[in-house]
């Protein structure tokens, strides 16, 4: 136990930021003497190399994570800061999917459970989260055993039921915290059963942890939930800026410690810098494109393994994405968060993430978005996998169009298995859309 | 009688409004208290009525599509209102869609029951539940949810569910093809529930218990016994369905319940008693010693998952059970439907040769 400890101390703080590093230097190497390719694209943030070390470094400590601390996989919408204090080692398959969706890892490791009887129509995620656990095929080397499972089916109930599966294989706790949806207001007696189950989690994770819930604790990792939240909406807003400083598409990428790290030190000190650098490339008018002629909102969860050539060809002809309704959503998780009530205001905040609301909710977000954005057009990613996030995106579509004006595109893709995606259809649409503005 | 002639008999003669109710699980026993007709809409099958299924993309179960077109079609002008289970993410967002954004005028309501199984916070959210659903119909009915009431609807209920389980377990002996079984049972989707338990209490007088049916019982486990021709090629093939796991009937059936004491607690055990569901999130476990107890019973020779597509979760437990029965050795047959299509060949051979081969003996 004490050497299992030791080896994930190290790996966290040496073992990891020094692969990251050497995986800048390969980089760097490599890259030399080439010619630097034409992009439409502007120069790389330099926050970027952080943003590798810390994701390097995070994966890294979570190969020696089981046996020296207690592990939790949690689902992307889930209070994690109630399970900080025990000392979890959080993991997120949601993010470990993308990341195999961004590798085109999804077909083979879909395949391992459709074998197993489980339907190419559920979402890649979880076929994917399964396929990867079943076969042991992952991209970070290796994912720690959980001792604890929490799902919160705010996002939607699919995780419930991924979960579940994932509890029949590891023969582990599955806490849940069952969300229910919000029409119009949530109901005070729907917000005191989110704050009972949060209470029923702080004693399993007592139990499972062997350590006391120390309220102060609790409320500081609540304070750094709630700043890393303001963080990362700072840089969503630098987006504001004509031209961006950066892309939606990087937003994607840089999203990664809000999900998965929010509520740590490590999270907060990657926003501040980013937010600055950020800042300062919009106060010396450095765009994410070279040219920005067209400025565009991203509706759903990004096509992983197409998200680079979505945007180029969009990006050669001067479209930027300078706002995504998904990325937001990191923005608005934790604003309600209140340290002094880390439990009642959890249970009220996680309640109202954006999928966890109705269509006019959705509507008012994608409308002010586009407003404050001045954004000229919107893409729906009409999301195969997500049918939360998808359903209801016809009307958003006339709607959204309707009221501001902006040009719509529906666009049909899944976010990580690349077997339901056209590419030839999705650029013929994509560039038609994109001609409706000449 | 059709349909919307029975609301309109049921308006007129009895003063009741109605209300239709999307899947699965919900408190018919207030709707019966308080005296408001539930008139389910599963779906409906066919090819969808009207144009409103464009607004849900095609990768979205047939059900939410059908209703979405159904409703904004003014397919079902004739009831006062419609309650939303929370059955899963696709009627959560048609209920948002259908009220929000256009398809539903009138007045709607939604019974966001607990997932997951039975905890002290479910538990206490449910009563919480249900007693909120119950402050929002009491002006909608026009009346007051009396104890009484509750009280003798809960008990017309129970009646129907015994009843219902009597059939469904006297199968084997009873000299009816599920075809015609199973339009009666489904009838108690629209019917009064007192109207609905009169035909049952006659047709189990029609039908009594005979000697062993010819033919190999199989189990079905599915959402909903659609299109009704799979029971008639079951039948042509020398099948019937000896035990029933359907959502839309076995794991709406309540078998012995307590209802003594409290009427709102006698509710509360009646929800908590229900069958395990895939859409209320059931402990696998006791799904898989369920289905196992039906099968023991029954003496089923085979199992059909009859699963809906793009039903997620259903779709999700497809794997475990198909793992338990092969433990068992028991074979399973895996059909994957949606409401607009009819059965194709493909799916008629398939029955038949899986028929064949149970008949047979044979593992799968």
């Amino acid at each position: 136990m004490i050497l299992r400890r030791a080896q994930y101390e190290l790996a966290g703080r040496v073992g990891g930021p020094f692969l990251a590093s050497l995986d800048g230097w390969k980089r760097t190497l490599r890259a030399r003497g080439r010619t630097p390719r034409e992009t439409p694209f502007g120069p790389p943030l330099e926050s970027l190399r952080k943003l590798k070390e810390i994701m390097t470094a995070h994966y890294f400590q979570a190969r020696y994570a089981d046996g020296a601390v207690p592990v939790a996989w949690v689902t992307s919408g889930f209070p994690v800061e109630v399970l900080r204090p025990f000392g979890f080692h959080a993991v997120y398959p949601e993010n470990h999917a993308a990341m195999c969706g961004v590798q085109r890892l999804v077909p083979g490791l879909s395949d391992a459970v459709e074998a197993l009887g489980y339907s190419r129509d559920l979402c890649s995620y979880a076929r994917t989260d399964l396929g990867s656990v079943v076969t042991g095929q992952t991209p970070v080397g290796r994912l720690p055993r959980p001792d604890l499972l929490a799902c919160c089916t705010n996002i939607c109930q699919t995780v419930l039921y991924w979960y579940r599966a994932l509890a029949d294989h590891f023969q582990v706790p599955l806490v849940l915290v069952d969300t229910p949806y919000v029409y119009g207001e949530a109901k005070p007696h729907h917000i005191a059963y989110v704050r009972a189950q949060l209470e029923e989690l702080v004693r399993v994770a007592e139990r499972i942890s062997g350590r006391r819930a120390d309220p102060e604790a609790l409320a500081a990792v609540a304070r750094k939930a709630k700043e890393g939240t303001d963080l990362w909406a700072d840089c969503l807003a630098t987006g504001k800026s004509r031209p961006a400083p950066w892309t939606g598409i990087d937003g994607f990428f840089h999203m990664a410690p809000i999900v998965a790290l929010r509520g740590t030190d490590t999270c907060n000190d990657y926003y501040r810098m980013l937010r600055d650098e950020l800042r300062d490339r919009a106060q010396r008018g450095i765009g994410g494109l070279r040219e920005e002629r067209h400025r565009l909102l991203w509706d759903n969860l990004p096509i992983w393994f197409a998200v680079r050539e979505v945007a180029t060809l969009l990006a050669t002809r001067g479209f930027n994405f300078v706002c995504t309704s998904y990325t937001n959503a990191w923005a608005e998780a934790g604003s309600r968060i209140d340290p002094e009530d880390l439990i009642g205001s959890a249970a009220d905040s996680y309640t109202h993430i954006i999928l966890n609301q109705d269509l006019p909710n959705r509507l008012g977000i994608l409308r002010r978005l586009s407003r404050e954005y001045g954004v000229d057009g919107a893409v729906l990613h009409s999301d195969r996998s997500c049918k939360p996030y998808s359903i209801g995106q016809v009307d958003l579509k006339e709607r959204l169009a309707a009221e501001t004006g902006i040009r719509v595109l529906l666009l049909e893709a899944d976010h990580s298995d690349p077997r339901a995606w056209s590419r030839e259809q999705a650029d013929n649409r994509l560039t038609a859309f994109m001609e409706s503005f000449e | 009688m059709t349909r919307k002639e029975y609301i309109a008999q049921q308006r007129d003669r009895h003063g009741r409004k109605s209300i239709a109710v999307l899947p699965i699980h919900y408190p018919k026993e207030v709707l019966t208290a308080l005296d408001i007709l539930a008139v389910e809409l599963w779906g409906p099958p066919g090819a969808p009525r009207g144009e409103g299924a464009g607004r849900i993309q095609a990768y979205v179960c047939s059900v939410v599509r059908n209703a979405l077109a159904f409703l904004s079609s003014g397919g079902a002008d004739a009831v006062d209102g419609v309650l939303f289970p929370h059955t899963c993410d696709s009627i959560q967002g048609l209920a948002t869609l259908a009220t929000d954004f256009g398809g539903w005028g009138k007045k709607s309501f939604t019974f966001l029951h607990p997932k997951g199984p039975p905890r002290e916070s479910s538990r206490v959210y449910l009563e919480a539940e249900l007693r909120s659903l119950v402050r929002e119909l009491e002006p909608f009915a026009g009346r007051s949810l009396e104890p009484d009431r509750l009280a003798a609807a809960l008990r017309l209920h129970e009646e129907i569910d015994e009843c219902r389980a009597a059939l469904l377990d006297a199968r084997p002996r009873l000299a009816v093809a599920d075809k015609e079984l199973y339009a009666l049972l489904r009838r108690g989707e629209w019917l009064w529930p007192a109207d609905h338990l009169a035909e049952l209490r006659e047709a189990r007088a029609r039908w009594p218990a005979g000697p062993v049916r010819p033919g190999v019982p199989v189990l079905v486990s599915g959402y909903v016994p659609e299109p009704p021709a799979l029971l008639e090629v079951l039948d042509a093939a020398g099948a019937y369905v000896g035990a029933d796991d359907y959502a839309a009937v076995g794991r709406r059936v309540v078998r012995a319940t307590n209802l003594a004491g409290d009427p709102w607690q006698a509710l509360l055990a009646r929800y908590w008693a229900a069958p395990p569901c895939s859409t209320r999130s059931a402990d696998h476990g006791e799904r898989i010693r369920h289905l196992g107890a039906l099968l023991d019973r029954s003496g089923a020779r085979g199992v059909i998952l009859h699963v809906l597509k793009f039903c997620e979760p259903e779709l999700f437990d497809v794997p475990v059970l198909r793992r338990a029965f092969a433990e068992r050795g028991v074979p399973v047959l895996y059909l994957e439907g949606e409401l607009e299509a009819g059965l194709s060949g493909q799916v008629v051979t398939r029955v038949e040769a899986f028929v064949e081969m149970i008949s047979a003996g044979r593992a799968a």
